[in-house]
């Protein structure tokens, strides 16, 4: 018998209460780390895939607008330049989707290697992409998604061009949440021609590796003087500003989120703290008689908000269990939601995860403070003359 | 008798009757009153009333007494058993406890003087519903430095001092009413406190449990040394206490008017029915 | 059978407890019906009413009119075909666009993909949602634009009479449009060959939607252009063609149904404590209302009564409070922006209709029956005497 048993022991008084309670708490928390895994997953993104030396330089007018594929061996001539890779936007569809459900482009096969050195990308498969001109590197996330394995042949069917392309799966990009497939320009290139006469001859993004991170600003800034007055004045900026940029509109849609998961937190606390004034209430005779056998007040109030603290903290554990399983089938039952990129990847990070639970330990706290303070801070012939 | 620290074990175990009986000094006759309550007065304000719940009392308790404080309802009985068990304070007058000045602790200081130095024992709600007769009578060690293995020894050791060593793992609702009283008492006992007081001890029993429960009282007196002070209107408590105390509107009758008093209420023993108070 | 009143009465008498369990109802009507209504806004730009008698006409393989282009030589050929619908100019109603996604820079320096369509002023006719409701249309020829309602104020410069930069250029806002709140919302319309010079495009035009005369017309039209050898073309009914771009909202909203189910739950739960702490605290009166003859079903029906009041009362207070909410906050951030999909933005006004709060309204009904089913047979399986007793 000791503080722990005894609070533990209180709970257990209305079995049926203390269930219904920690069910409220388990589903709230549960929510809550399910809608928190939306910002943590675009966050999580921006982290991973954002170098601070890597630059993208595209038409100032939107990426829509491209440029012509001559800009990149001018901008790879740009002093502080170490490397500079050409990429096009494919829109490739995979075969039975029908619709873009991962991005994919054209890249220069050669210079790929060096300007995404930090991906990790095996020696000899970029070798194999340069090598096999039908050769396509796949990111790990689409990788898995379709449990596509090295030496798979695929069909892309651009909804860009007026091509399809048939690849094969020479290279996996290991980075987790990288959806992206990179295919050769060249063959492209000849595709077109044969289709329609002309080559591939621009490009919507130059993605280019600095060999040091105080030039940056520099070279973004000699990069966009080279091409003011041309045809396609261009706009760069870091790969960090990029992805923010695009998902910026997103922005929007986590002010939601956020905005429910607090109002579920809201709803949560004011089940709890219905619990333990409920719970509290019922017991001042009890509560009378601890106070007369010498327990201090502040250990009276103690105990009484360690149980709203133990029930809810529980239940909060069970929640991010429930959390996990809950994404988990989610993304079993290919949980692709377009509309969502980045948000829709439902990851229960332990991060996410510690968050979850600290909610419910201070939904807890919060929710015991006042009744266990108003029980406990009578003096005890109060308390006494209550309930005798 | 001096404070007594708490960890210095007052119960022993003793092979010889099989279960414990304390190695203690019964002190009779000891010149030093446990108890001292000095022209004491308790008044409330309820809105523009006031309620002198004590007027001016006095008196003394020498310790290893059985003491009962009689007298119909609102005569002050419970208000002074509340003083001298540290439960509150008076508005005017001293109360001293073992050598100890009470009525000038704060709330928080009259706590850590309950929890060493009396035992309570009330007509209600004596127990924790949801833990067994064991955990109940080893609350109160809580509030000390012994560890859970000690805590827990004692406990039975209580219990079986009271005769609910079988019952250890019961818990209260399978517990007659005499039984949870017993084990109430057992709890009061636990701590070893130089007073035990009880308030009402019989009020909710039938007439077996409650001479029972008497019977048990008398025996933390004449075999373990305690001061016992029981609040009743119970007129068979006469039969067990070495001394009753007659309170009417709040104020200690003395003298004739407590003789009479005091026979009034042996009368109502003897007609064997106990009128309440 | 117990008295309205009754139920009504219980309530009233422990307005604390009461007030909570409310606020707990109302919180989760708001949740749910913010989500619902966002997504049923998100449905609702997606699916533009469309005309069931238009035909988009596209490159052969094009999911959307964005990756799609078509040949000068292409739209002087359809245009005359038979069938097509004339207006009272006869005119034939066939409108070629072209579609671009410049960059937009919002207010707060963001950066957003925007569908700008190129279009000629018989557009208005081919799409006779779209209505003009400030300003006036724009001249051909003339760097002028006119911006759908859902873009005004998002973006700098989409106020009417203002200078919208994109592209290369400055375009000048002369008149604001609106399409019963379709996606066309948000678009800017602007000439189609400005518009093609500006993004300097190889082929002038991106898709050609035209209204078929009649549904046979329809047929006939979209046979013909499809097995036109000349050129590569695929041909499909308006309606049809939105429908599928709102298809991947649904899985959105059966993940936003699901979310409130579970809330709804959560806050049955909370409900149910309460309930059965009423109950507990009226154990004698149950009982002395038994004695007194009442049936069990009638106790029943009493105490359900008191979960679905409560329910009622939640929903009001949180219908009321997320109406405002949507507004508000779908004012502060000037539209809800969705597209990482489709590579532009769309801009969704978040209103809570009446659709999501009938759905939040079966929820809460659910939530209060299943919150007061426990309670009440409990209440109404006491036995009288022992209640009595206990009590």
């Amino acid at each position: 018998m000791n503080y722990t048993r005894f609070v533990y022991a209180n709970l257990l008084r209305n079995k049926l209460r203390s269930a219904l309670t920690f069910g409220a708490v388990a589903l709230a928390v549960m929510l809550v780390v399910f809608l928190l895994t939306m910002p943590a997953g675009l966050d999580a993104l921006l982290n991973s895939l954002a170098s601070n030396t890597r630059i993208s330089v595209h038409n100032k007018a939107g990426i829509v607008y491209s440029m012509p594929y001559a800009f990149a061996r001018k901008v790879r001539q740009v002093e502080g330049v170490a490397a500079a890779v050409a990429t096009t936007w494919f829109g490739g569809a995979y075969e039975e989707e029908g619709r873009v459900t991962f991005p994919n482009f054209a890249v220069e096969a050669e210079h790929v290697g060096s300007v995404y050195p930090d991906y990790g990308i095996p020696r000899e498969q970029l070798d194999d992409f340069r090598r096999y001109r039908d050769g396509a590197l796949v990111g790990r996330q689409t990788m898995k998604r379709y449990k596509w394995k090295i030496g798979d042949r695929i069909t892309l069917k651009s909804t860009a061009w007026a091509v399809a392309l048939d690849l094969r799966i020479v290279g996996e990009i290991p980075i987790e949440r990288s959806p992206v497939v990179w295919i050769q320009r060249a063959y492209l290139d000849e595709a077109l021609i044969a289709a329609r006469g002309r080559g591939l001859e621009i490009a919507h993004v130059i993605w280019v590796r600095v060999d040091d991170p105080n030039r940056v600003e520099a070279v973004m800034r000699a990069i966009d003087d080279l091409f003011r007055n041309s045809e396609a004045e261009t706009a760069s900026e870091t790969e960090k500003s990029f992805f923010g940029n695009f998902f910026g509109s997103l922005k929007g849609f986590m002010t939601i989120v956020l905005l429910v998961t607090l109002l579920v937190a809201t709803c949560v606390v004011v089940i709890a703290a219905n619990t333990a004034s409920m719970s509290i209430r019922e017991r001042q005779g009890e509560i009378a008689v601890l106070k007369a056998l010498g327990f201090p007040r502040h250990v009276v109030f103690a105990t009484l908000l360690a149980e709203s603290a133990l029930l809810c903290t529980t239940a909060g554990l069970c929640g991010v269990g429930l959390a996990y399983a809950f994404t988990h089938g989610l993304r079993s039952f290919s949980a692709f939601i377009p509309a969502l990129g980045p948000l829709g990847s439902f990851l229960v990070t332990p991060t996410v995860a510690a968050q979850g639970v600290a909610l419910a330990l201070v939904v807890g706290a919060v929710a015991g403070l006042v009744p266990a303070w108003g029980a406990a801070r009578k003096p005890v012939i109060e308390s006494l003359h209550e309930v005798f | 008798m001096g404070a007594k620290q708490l960890g210095k074990p007052g119960l022993v175990p003793c092979l010889a009757y099989g279960y414990i009986a304390v190695v203690m000094p019964v002190a009779s006759g000891d010149p030093q009153p446990l108890v001292r309550i000095v022209r004491v007065s308790r008044v409330y304000r309820r809105g523009v009333d006031e309620v002198r719940a004590l007027d001016d009392v006095s008196l003394e308790i020498p310790p290893g007494q059985f003491v009962a404080f009689m007298g119909p309802s609102g005569s002050g009985k419970s208000t002074l058993m509340n003083l001298l068990a540290g439960l509150d304070r008076p508005t005017t007058g001293e109360v001293w406890v073992a050598g100890r000045r009470l009525d000038v602790l704060d709330e928080d200081a009259l706590a850590r003087w309950r929890a060493r130095h009396v035992g309570l024992i009330f007509q209600f709600f004596n127990l924790i519903p949801v833990l067994s007769a064991r955990d109940n009578v080893a609350l109160p060690l809580l509030l000390t430095r012994l560890d859970k293995r000690e805590r827990l020894r004692r406990a039975e050791i209580a219990l079986r001092i009271v005769g609910l060593g079988h019952r250890l793992h019961h818990y209260p609702r399978t517990l007659s009413g005499g039984e949870q009283q017993r084990v109430a008492i057992a709890r009061a006992l636990v701590t070893d406190p130089d007073l035990i007081v009880a308030d009402e001890p019989t009020g909710d029993l039938d007439a077996r449990n409650a001479e029972a429960t008497l019977r048990l009282l008398r025996h933390l007196r004449t075999d373990f040394g305690k001061t016992v002070i029981m609040v009743t209107h119970d007129p068979r408590a006469l039969r067990f206490v070495d001394r009753a105390f007659h309170l009417d509107k709040g104020q200690l009758l003395e003298g004739a008017e407590a003789a009479r008093a005091h026979e009034a209420v042996a009368m109502a023993a003897s007609g064997g029915v106990s009128r309440g108070g | 059978m117990l008295p309205f009143s009754y139920s009504a009465r219980n309530l009233w008498n422990r307005p604390l407890r009461t007030t909570m369990t409310i606020a707990v109802i109302a919180l989760v009507v708001v949740a749910s019906s913010l989500f619902l209504g966002l997504i049923s806004s998100l449905k609702r730009t997606l699916v533009s009413t469309g005309h069931p008698l238009n035909l988009v006409v596209m490159r052969k393989g094009s999911d959307n009119d964005g990756a799609s282009a078509l040949s000068q030589a292409a739209y002087q050929a359809i245009r005359f075909y038979d069938g097509i619908a004339r207006n009272a100019a006869d005119q034939p109603l066939v409108s070629p666009e072209l579609v671009v996604q410049p960059f937009f820079w919002t207010r707060e320096g963001g950066r957003e993909n925007v569908l700008v369509r190129g279009v000629e002023p018989i557009a208005l006719e081919v799409h006779d949602q779209v209505r003009i409701i400030a300003g006036r249309m724009f001249e051909p020829s003339a760097a002028e634009a006119i911006v759908g309602k859902s873009l005004v104020g998002r973006y700098e410069g989409t106020t009417l009479g203002s200078e919208l930069r994109f592209g290369r250029g400055s375009w000048k806002v002369v008149g604001i449009f609106a399409a019963e709140g379709s996606s066309f919302e948000s678009e800017v319309w602007v000439d189609v060959r400005e518009l093609g010079n500006d993004a300097k495009r190889p082929l002038p035009y991106s898709a050609i939607r035209l209204r078929a005369n009649s549904e046979a017309d329809f047929w006939l039209l979209k046979d013909r252009i499809e097995a036109d050898p000349r050129y590569a073309l695929q041909a499909e009914r308006e309606t049809d063609y939105y429908a599928k771009q709102s298809e991947s909202a649904n899985s959105l909203y059966i993940l936003v149904v699901a979310i409130a189910v579970f809330s709804g739950i959560g806050a049955g739960f909370g409900a149910a404590n309460t309930m059965y702490a009423a109950v507990q605290s009226r154990v004698a009166e149950i009982g002395t209302l038994r004695a007194l003859g009442f049936s069990r079903g009638s106790i029943l029906l009493a105490f359900q009564l008191e979960a679905l009041l409560l329910a009622v009362a939640g929903f009001v207070a949180g219908a009321g409070l997320s109406v405002v909410l949507a507004a508000s906050v779908g004012h502060w951030l000037k539209g809800i922006g969705f597209g990482a999909a489709t590579f532009t933005t769309n801009v969704v006004q978040l209103r809570v209709g009446a659709g999501d709060l009938i759905a939040s309204f079966v929820l809460t009904l659910v939530i209060g029956l299943l919150a007061g089913l426990g309670p009440a047979a409990r209440a109404a399986s006491l036995r009288p005497i022992e209640a009595l007793r206990r009590g």
